[in-house]
C-alpha cells in the first residue's frame, strides 16, 4: 500500500467517523483534547495497512482508537504539560452549540472511571453487542456481561442523584 | 434515570459534531509527530548495536597493531562483540515477536507488556554488562602501568553508569508493573 493510498483511506475515515473519535477524546482528555486526537490519527493511520475488513471499519477504530486513549491516558499523568509551545496551532475547535446539561454530566461520570471502564462505557453507549465488545477488549462475553451489568448499576444510580438532588 | 435514557442523551450529540477539525494544522502535526514517531527501545538498540560493534572493532585494531598487544584489550573486544551479536538476536526476536498479538484491548496490553518485559531484561543486562567491561578495562590499565588516578576515575565512571542502569532499570520496571495491573482489571470477573 502506497503513503497515498494510506492517507486517502484515513481522509476518507476521518470524513465518515470523526464523531466516534471526538467521543472518545473528550471522554479519555480532560483538556488537552488536541493530544490525544493526534495521537488517536497517527495510530490509525499506522494501523491501515493491517487492517484486513474482518471487521467493519467502526469496530477496527474503536479498537484502536481505545487502545490508544488508555496508553496516553497513564502517559499524561506522568508527563503532564510536557509539551508547551508545539500546542500553540490548535487542530480541534469546539463547537459553539450549546451542550446539553445531562450529556455534560454524563461524560463528568464517564471520565470519573478507570480507563478500562470508560471504554467498555463507551462501547456500551454506542450499542455495541457483548459479541463486538468481547472482540474489541479481547476478553470473554461473560466478563463483559459482568462488568457491564456494575457499570449499569453504578451509573443508573448516580443518574437518579443527579435527578433528584442534582448531585454530581 | 434507566440506561435506555442514558443512551438516549449519549446519542444527542450524534447530530451535532463536538469539535470542528482544522485540517491544515492536522496535517502538520502528523507530519511532525511521524517523524519524531521513533520508539526508545528502537534507537537504544540500535545504540547498542553501532555502539558495541564500533568500539569492538576499535579496540581489536588497535590493540592488533600495538607492539604490546594486550589480553585483556582482546578479551574486551570479544565481549564486545558478544554483546553486540546478544543485541541483535534480541533485536530480531522482538520484532519478530511484535507480529503475534491481536488488535484487541488485551493483545494490545500484551503486546504493551512484552515490551516492557524485553526493556527491562535488555536494561539488566546491560546494566551486569559494565562489570566485565569496568574489570577488563582496570585490568589493561594495570597492565599498562598507568596511573592509579586514572585507573580510580574511571572505576568512579563505571560505579556511576552501574548506579544509573539501576534507576533506568527501576523505571521499566515501574511501567511494567503499571500495564499488569491493567490487565488484570480487564481479565477481573468482578
Amino acid at each position: 500500500m502506497t503513503e497515498k493510498e494510506q492517507l486517502n483511506i484515513l481522509e476518507d475515515w476521518l470524513g465518515q467517523y470523526k464523531g466516534l473519535i471526538f467521543k472518545i477524546v473528550r471522554a479519555y482528555a480532560a483538556a488537552d483534547h488536541d493530544d490525544l486526537f493526534q495521537e488517536i490519527i497517527i495510530q490509525i493511520w499506522h494501523s491501515i495497512p493491517a487492517f484486513r475488513q474482518e471487521s467493519s471499519a467502526t469496530t477496527w477504530l474503536y479498537r484502536i482508537s481505545l487502545n490508544t486513549a488508555i496508553k496516553w491516558t497513564r502517559r499524561e499523568r506522568k508527563h503532564y504539560q510536557a509539551e508547551t509551545l508545539e500546542n500553540v496551532q490548535h487542530i480541534l475547535e469546539e463547537n459553539r452549540i450549546q451542550p446539553d446539561e445531562r450529556l455534560v454530566w454524563l461524560y463528568e461520570e464517564i471520565h470519573k472511571l478507570d480507563e478500562i471502564d470508560r471504554s467498555i462505557t463507551l462501547l456500551l453507549l454506542e450499542g455495541f453487542s457483548y459479541k463486538e465488545m468481547a472482540v474489541i477488549l479481547g476478553i470473554t462475553e461473560s466478563n463483559v456481561g459482568v462488568k457491564i451489568n456494575r457499570i449499569k448499576k453504578q451509573l443508573i444510580a448516580k443518574s437518579k442523584n443527579y435527578e433528584h438532588h442534582g448531585i454530581r | 434515570m434507566e440506561f435506555d435514557e442514558l443512551q438516549q442523551i449519549w446519542d444527542t450529540q450524534n447530530n451535532k459534531p463536538l469539535f470542528a477539525i482544522n485540517e491544515r494544522a492536522l496535517h502538520n502535526r502528523i507530519l511532525s509527530k511521524m517523524r519524531k514517531a521513533r520508539h526508545i527501545t528502537n534507537t537504544s538498540e540500535l545504540l547498542l548495536i553501532i555502539v558495541n560493534l564500533g568500539v569492538g572493532c576499535f579496540i581489536l585494531g588497535v590493540n592488533l597493531y600495538k607492539q604490546h598487544s594486550s589480553m585483556f584489550l582482546y578479551g574486551m573486544a570479544a565481549w564486545m562483540f558478544a554483546t553486540f551479536l546478544y543485541s541483535l538476536v534480541s533485536r530480531i526476536r522482538r520484532i519478530k515477536g511484535d507480529r503475534r498479538f491481536d488488535r484487541s484491548m488485551h493483545g494490545d496490553l500484551n503486546h504493551a507488556i512484552s515490551v516492557a518485559t524485553y526493556q527491562v531484561r535488555l536494561s539488566q543486562a546491560m546494566r551486569w554488562n559494565i562489570l566485565p567491561i569496568g574489570i577488563l578495562s582496570l585490568l589493561s590499565i594495570w597492565e599498562s602501568g598507568k596511573s592509579v588516578w586514572i585507573g580510580g576515575a574511571i572505576l568512579i565512571l563505571f560505579a556511576l553508569a552501574f548506579y544509573g542502569g539501576l534507576w533506568e532499570n527501576n523505571i521499566y520496571k515501574a511501567r511494567k508493573r503499571e500495564l499488569e495491573t491493567l490487565k488484570e482489571k480487564l481479565e477481573t470477573k468482578d
